[in-house]
């Protein structure tokens, strides 16, 4: 990450890091984007997806509701049409209909105050 | 057999407190409902049994992740109990528990269980329309619609299955179960109806590979397309995700909402489904949008054309 002043960031604005606490998952609406942006924080590294189940050509929606994105026990990202789950770090779906698909990574940069931005 | 439907389908879930929060806003209702779970009916007293994954009153998980545990299927009377049983005897175990329900599981390791059905008769009206050309439904002064008006579940439908094996599916829920088929989408599979229940579906199946193996949704019966849209809506605003729909299916004929769920499989509102007898010829379509629903909506915030002149509030313009 950069602190210099005049940074240039390239990308769409998602969210600021303070929004998404460490062990959370949260969708953010783009504009011009049909599917959120999924930003999920685990042990510090902040991971962002695209809001989209390989399961269907095209994606569908994975919370069952506003940023409900993770299993029960906090430790994968999961579709809550079939019960997908996916690593956090990677996006690879380990259990249920798309094993073995991984979700869209989505780079981000993190400015010096904090600001997350997607390169999309 | 007088197999009427689904009286209950029971899930072990990864994530109890969710679910409880997920059944009550989907409209249905907590009976007896602790922290370990339990109940949510609708209100004809079919229903969904939640419990946590691990809870050992729960049958055996599927070999995959889905958390369907069993369907528990109500019938007419004892004795078709004792048919079935003396049926499906022939090759599998079916054990009778002691207040005269029987457990098995079908030819792909489902989970079943036969009960005397705790389905209680609802008496409630259709939602009414007026038409020119036919009867008034709703008297003079008798209104439509209204801001709190009731939406809730009325009945369990019916249920999904992704299943390897279609043929081996329906042999047996046709063969030995005494179900009919109504109709096929090739590509998925085929609608079935119990013996005893003239909607076109309580059943339906969907191909899919040995590790999908599950229920990929249920639904109930709505009192209406009206109420349908209603309780949708009021899902949707609580936060919940729309998979499909609004919308209305050719097979069926049935208005359709399907929405996410944290129980692994989605749930659906349906509103007037198509009746059958055994003098209907089934039909066969080739499955995809167009086969699949004769409309379909999308949701979008309340929004209405009006609303102050273009520029107002703007200020004045510039020269």
């Amino acid at each position: 990450m950069s602190g210099a002043a005049q940074q240039v960031i390239t990308g769409r604005y998602l969210c600021h890091i303070g929004d998404v606490a460490d062990g959370i998952a949260r969708g953010f609406a783009v504009s011009g984007l049909r599917p959120k942006v999924i930003v999920v924080r685990k042990n510090g590294h902040l991971h962002a997806y695209l809001d989209a189940c390989p399961h269907y050509t095209g994606g569908t929606p994975m919370a069952w509701k506003s940023d409900a994105y993770l299993n029960g026990a906090g430790t994968h990202l999961a579709c809550h049409s079939h019960g997908a789950l996916f690593e956090l770090a990677t996006g690879e779906c380990v259990l249920g209909p798309c094993l073995g698909q991984s979700l869209t990574k989505i780079d981000v940069t993190i400015t010096a105050t904090g600001e997350v931005f997607a390169a999309i | 057999m007088n197999i009427i439907g689904p009286d209950y389908l029971i899930f072990g879930v990864d994530d109890l407190p969710a679910s409880i929060e997920y059944l009550t806003a989907f409209g249905l209702k907590p009976v007896g409902v602790d922290a370990t779970g339990g109940l949510f009916e609708a209100l004809d007293g079919t229903g969904i049994i939640v419990r946590a994954k691990g809870d050992p009153s729960l049958p055996a998980p599927l070999k995959t992740a889905n958390m369907l545990r069993q369907q528990v299927y109500g019938v007419a009377s004892p004795a078709d109990l004792d048919a079935i049983e003396a049926e499906l005897s022939k090759d599998r175990r079916v054990t009778r528990l002691a207040d005269g329900s029987l457990e098995t599981a079908d030819d792909q390791g489902f989970a079943l269980k036969f009960q005397t059905t705790k389905r209680r008769a609802l008496m409630m009206p259709a939602e009414k329309i007026n038409a020119p050309g036919a009867p008034a439904q709703r008297a003079p002064n008798e209104i439509g619609v209204w801001e709190d008006m009731p939406a809730a579940p009325r009945s369990l439908s019916h249920v999904v299955l992704f299943v390897p094996d279609i043929a081996k599916a329906a042999d047996f829920y046709c063969n030995r179960l005494q179900f009919v088929i109504t109709d096929t989408l090739v590509g998925a599979g085929p609608f079935l109806r119990p013996k005893a229940n003239d909607d076109h579906h309580t059943l339906f199946f969907i191909r899919t590979p040995d590790y999908m193996q599950g229920c990929e949704h249920l639904a109930f019966h709505m009192g209406g397309p009206t109420e349908l849209m209603v309780a949708g809506t009021r899902l949707v605003k609580s936060g919940v995700q729309s998979f499909w729909g609004p919308g209305r299916h050719k097979f069926g004929s049935n208005w359709f909402w399907y929405f996410n769920s944290p129980l692994g499989c989605h749930f659906e509102y349906d509103a007037d489904m198509d009746k059958h007898d055994d003098t209907w010829t089934p039909r066969e379509a080739p499955m995809g949008p167009e086969a699949s629903q004769i409309v379909l909506f999308e949701m979008r915030e309340k929004w209405a054309p009006g609303g102050p002149p273009p520029g107002a509030g703007k200020g004045p313009k510039p020269e």
